[in-house]
């Protein structure tokens, strides 16, 4: 399958180093063949041209009021609620999220947000590395579980069998 | 509508993370005072002491997430100037092609997507053409919105291409670039700025670019509105009826002073000409109550008096600056973490407009010259600068020459001192650096922001958009829509802070989330 993992934020503010911070977890071991790993810093909507020409696009970011304690979640865009847009110097992820159905053509990849609430601290890191990397084994596996159910009823339909 | 009396409001510049601040003082429905405030210490410089001495190119894109490629160039010509090294001709050309978009989709994403926002302000309810304005720039429904997001995304290709990477490219290396095109490649950026020319022509100018350089005076500026409907209802013609309608020619006029550090050199035997006859595209200059005069980077200072930094007396040269933070609870001088960089011990006023004058633009040096400085002007000269570029950035991408160097070999960086100078979207950039045994043994940056946002100096003169604003009205004090576009003209960016997701139901319910 054809991936991107985005890192995103700004690895010189610790309140905003998760994304980078992790991307250097995922960074010290191969990826599957497919799945490309993006340190996005902080380009907001310059990040657009990266949702195009793939099937998983999974954004690591630093994520505040998503969970009560301090951890890695997993959320799904789809699901956030809408929040004032900033096209500006501030643009965010939820700004780039927004403008991506807008301007890109279909289909989009799903997209999901590996989140990391309170302190990118080493343990935090390596938990959300490990979360995309079991995402990315999920979606794969479901995908070849869907290619051979594919490829065998293409051979059951063959006359003789 | 609150009690309009004297009193100080403030105003987050940055609509999301607010790491810079606006106060402004008002009397009697007019702003009196203004103070800039940068509320967050980055401390780049110190970041990079020790570092090696290639570190720069790729610390410092990370500076500014919009203006990556502006700050690797800008690192990269103080390492070749320190090499002493000449640079092949395609590699000049790639260089100048990759900034160039990235001005052209920072000019009109600030332009259509910030700047004509402000336009849907409830204060301009009432106004004949507001509908007009909700029908152009209403988010993601606005016509012009979604084009200029899909558009500034297609010229940023051009980046990606030369670069061979995205984000983040790290191409521009002491010598030339590191990325070689291919000739598809090029071929693919022709097709790119030819596509990007037409869409500008038809929805931003409303007429073909070399319609539009005939202008040269505020006389045929106005005839050019009404030659044709085009004209007057393209993105231009509407932010024009609209600003004169709001009389953005009437504020923001500042110090009056102009700085560019000047960009784009013409590479030798090329077709592409200046206005000036200068050896680069945009000429630079400093231009100080209405004379000019060329730039001498040793005359550039950064004072901190007013900047919550160790005091020095007076101001320091970037190549001895002090970069040492410093904030106390009793401190009631000091209120930004901005240095404030003069010029000959002047504020100065830098980006599109300051390089339509000292590229002696006949239009922008008429307008200025009847009126004065203004947001109009100032906005003005943002959306027209991809007119002055495109033309060259075709010529240019047809003069590359696959089969030729694009890079003069630098195995080390000598000890020595060099600078960077280049104008970023947002006006004069530099990079001062020493190195010393293959280590960066100081490092000085100077952002247009630090320019046009400064605060008060050892003189007590403020920085130019606190000059700016003074005198400009404020109809409510609640929604000073007025204050916002003086800045908003300048495209204030104190940018790279924290950009957290946050949940704007917190508190209100679960969150939502998967399960994997």
């Amino acid at each position: 399958m054809s991936a991107r993992i985005i890192c995103i934020g700004n690895r010189f503010l610790a309140a905003d180093a998760a994304g980078p911070l992790v991307y250097d977890h995922l960074a010290g071991s191969p990826l599957p063949v497919g799945v490309e790993l993006i340190e996005g810093g902080t380009a907001g909507l310059r990040l657009l041209p990266l949702l195009e020409n793939c099937e998983l696009v999974i954004f690591v970011d630093a994520v505040s009021g998503f969970r009560p304690d301090p951890g890695v979640i997993v959320i799904d865009p789809a699901a956030l609620e809408p929040e004032a847009l900033d096209f500006g110097h501030g643009a965010g992820l939820a700004t780039l999220l927004a403008t991506a159905p807008h301007v890109l053509d279909p289909p989009l990849p799903e997209i999901l947000i590996v989140g990391i609430e309170g302190q990118a601290d080493e343990p935090a890191c390596r938990q959300a590395a490990r979360v995309c990397r079991e995402i990315i084994a999920s979606r794969s596996n479901r995908q070849s579980r869907r290619q051979s159910a594919s490829v065998q009823e293409t051979v059951d339909e063959r006359p003789g069998y | 509508m609150a009690e309009n009396t004297r009193k100080t409001i403030s105003v987050p510049l940055n609509r999301v993370e607010g790491d810079l601040e606006l106060t402004i003082e008002h009397e009697d429905g007019v702003v009196t005072n203004a103070w800039s405030r940068g509320v967050m210490y980055r401390g780049f410089e110190n970041m990079m002491k020790g570092r090696g001495a290639w570190d720069g190119l790729v610390l410092t894109p990370r500076v500014c997430g919009i203006c990556g490629t502006a700050h690797l160039l800008t690192a990269a010509k103080a390492l070749d100037m320190i090499c002493g090294i000449a640079l092949p001709a395609n590699a000049i050309m790639v260089r100048n092609l990759a900034m160039m978009a990235e001005h052209i989709q920072s000019d009109l994403r600030h332009g259509i997507l910030m700047f004509m926002q402000d336009f849907l302000n409830p204060a301009y309810a009432n106004l004949p053409i507001y509908g007009e304005a909700v029908r152009r720039y209403e988010t993601f429904r606005g016509r012009s919105v979604v084009e200029t997001i899909r558009m500034t995304k297609k010229i940023l290709e051009i980046v990606a291409i030369l670069g061979g990477q995205w984000p983040n490219s790290s191409f521009i290396v002491p010598g030339g670039v590191a990325s070689v095109p291919t000739y598809n490649d090029i071929v693919s950026c022709i097709y790119i700025i030819n596509l990007f020319t037409a869409w500008y022509e038809e929805q931003i100018l409303g007429c073909p670019i070399e319609r539009w350089q005939q202008i040269e005076s505020e006389q045929d500026l106005m005839a050019w509105m009404n030659e044709d409907d085009a004209h007057r209802s393209s993105d231009l013609g509407f932010f024009i009826r609209m600003a004169h309608l709001v009389r953005l020619d009437r504020i923001g006029r500042g110090h009056g002073n102009f700085l560019s550090f000047g960009q784009l050199e013409l590479p030798p035997d090329s077709a592409v000409r200046s206005r000036s006859g200068d050896a680069l595209l945009l000429a630079p200059g400093f231009i100080s109550d209405g004379n000019a005069s060329a730039v001498n980077q040793e005359l550039v200072s950064e004072h901190v008096a007013y900047s919550h930094f160790i005091d020095y007396p007076g101001g320091l040269h970037p190549s001895e600056g002090i970069t040492q933070p410093y904030v106390s609870p009793y401190e009631a001088v000091k209120y930004s973490f901005c240095k404030a960089p003069r010029y000959a011990g002047q504020p100065a006023e830098t980006g599109p407009l300051a390089q339509m004058l000292t590229s002696r633009h006949p239009l922008f040096l008429d307008l200025v010259e009847r009126y004065g400085p203004s947001v109009y002007v100032r906005e003005l000269a943002r959306l027209v600068r991809p007119a002055e570029l495109l033309p060259a950035m075709k010529t240019w991408a047809g003069e590359i020459d696959p089969e030729a160097p694009f890079y003069h070999s630098v195995r080390e960086i000598p000890d020595g001192l060099g600078y960077g100078l280049t104008d970023a979207s947002r006006g004069a950039l530099g990079h001062w650096l020493e190195v010393k045994k293959q280590q960066i043994e100081r490092y000085q940056i100077i952002t247009p922001t630090a320019w046009n946002g400064s605060p008060r100096d050892h003189g007590g003169i403020r920085g130019p958009w606190e000059e700016a604003l003074i005198g400009t009205p404020i109809a409510d004090p609640d929604n000073p829509v007025e204050a916002g576009h003086v800045i908003r003209s300048f495209d204030a960016c104190q940018v790279c802070a924290v950009h957290l997701l946050k949940n704007p139901r917190r508190g209100n319910g679960r969150p939502a989330c998967l399960r994997v």
